[in-house]
């Protein structure tokens, strides 16, 4: 179930994953922003980090000048072949590259000082044992920063959010909650110091584009927005062209 | 920190032209399923996992630790 999950978003990113280096929504943003600040207080020079799910490999371009090591792995082969080029490119030697499931790491228990994760977890397809597996990796008292797309409190734009992102993206699994996320984290033996709640707008033909969303689907996600409830559509800002807010969070927290 | 096991290849291009392996992740590494050791065959370009007796590639220097991708052990 996990691996077929694994291989169906493995197989739709393989062919995406310049797109996902190039992207400027991934590339950039405040939650990288606090993530290297977080590294820089941590005193992570001779660090070894985990960007665990690297995608474009943005986590770790923007971590690897903080600490003395970074192993970007990710279950997508084309990911890691573009992070590797994109790596070399910037003279980011210490960047190496790692193919596996967040589900079954291959690192031995506490091999890393902190474990990084954007952008990653809502494909999971069995995201608590991915939660463990990084609690495993990371030493005790070590650092981990997950961020991610988060589901709003409320139900009825929560359901919204995840028929947006299935349509956009067949190998979407579930956006989980804040208070899903800390009970998550806190089950997989992180103990959450800071959940930092930002709002990502994105432009909605950069975000269909990015994913190959064909024009009958992007027009069900047209639809979708325009029949929502004044509640719902005020919550994500829907704009005249179907531009809308994400909400997003930053979870820093150490291995407990 | 782990410790450094003598059955490590040391960096080096291997057989075939392929690219580096990265020393330092492959004193990291073990299985992904039984989490226990592995051990490098040079010849093959492959981590073995005689627990689970799997063995899993290693491609263009990049050690494939996918239990779906790895050639299964006889016996």
């Amino acid at each position: 179930m996990d691996s077929t999950q694994n291989a169906f978003t493995a197989g739709h990113y393989a062919a995406r994953a310049q797109a996902y280096v190039d992207s400027r929504d991934h590339s950039q943003g405040a939650d990288l922003d606090e993530m290297e600040a977080v590294l820089r207080g941590a005193g992570a020079a001779g660090w070894r980090v985990l960007d665990l799910g690297c995608g474009g490999g943005h986590v770790s371009y923007r971590a690897a000048p903080h600490v003395d090591a970074v192993v970007a792995c990710d279950v997508t082969a084309t990911m890691l072949e573009a992070v590797a080029r994109t790596a070399a490119a910037r003279g980011l030697a210490n960047v190496t590259t790692q193919q596996a499931a967040a589900e079954r790491l291959p690192f031995a228990a506490g091999s890393f000082d902190a474990v990084l994760c954007r952008f990653t977890a809502h494909h999971w397809g069995a995201v608590e044992a991915g939660l463990r597996e990084a609690r495993r990796v990371v030493r005790p008292g070590g650092l981990a920063v997950f961020m991610d797309v988060v589901a709003p409190p409320d139900r009825a734009a929560d359901s919204h959010l995840q028929a947006m992102e299935l349509l956009r993206d067949a190998s979407h699994v579930r956006d989980y909650s804040v208070a899903e996320w800390l009970a998550m984290l806190s089950g997989a033996g992180f103990a959450v110091e800071t959940a930092t709640p930002r709002k990502l707008r994105m432009v909605f033909p950069t975000w269909t584009a990015r994913t190959g969303v064909p024009p009958e689907t992007a027009a069900a996600i047209r639809a979708l927005q325009e029949g929502a409830s004044g509640a719902v559509r005020a919550h994500f800002a829907i704009g005249p062209d179907g531009s809308f807010d994400l909400d997003t969070a930053t979870l820093v927290a150490r291995a407990a | 920190m782990p410790t450094t096991p003598d059955d490590l290849p040391t960096t080096s291009p291997a057989p075939g032209g392929a690219t580096r392996v990265d020393r330092r992740l492959l004193e990291i590494l073990v299985c992904p399923v039984t989490k226990g050791s592995l051990t490098y065959d040079a010849d093959r370009q492959e981590l073995v996992s005689e627990a689970a007796k799997l063995a899993y590639p290693i491609r263009d220097g990049i050690p494939i630790m996918l239990p779906e991708e790895a050639r299964p052990l006889d016996g």
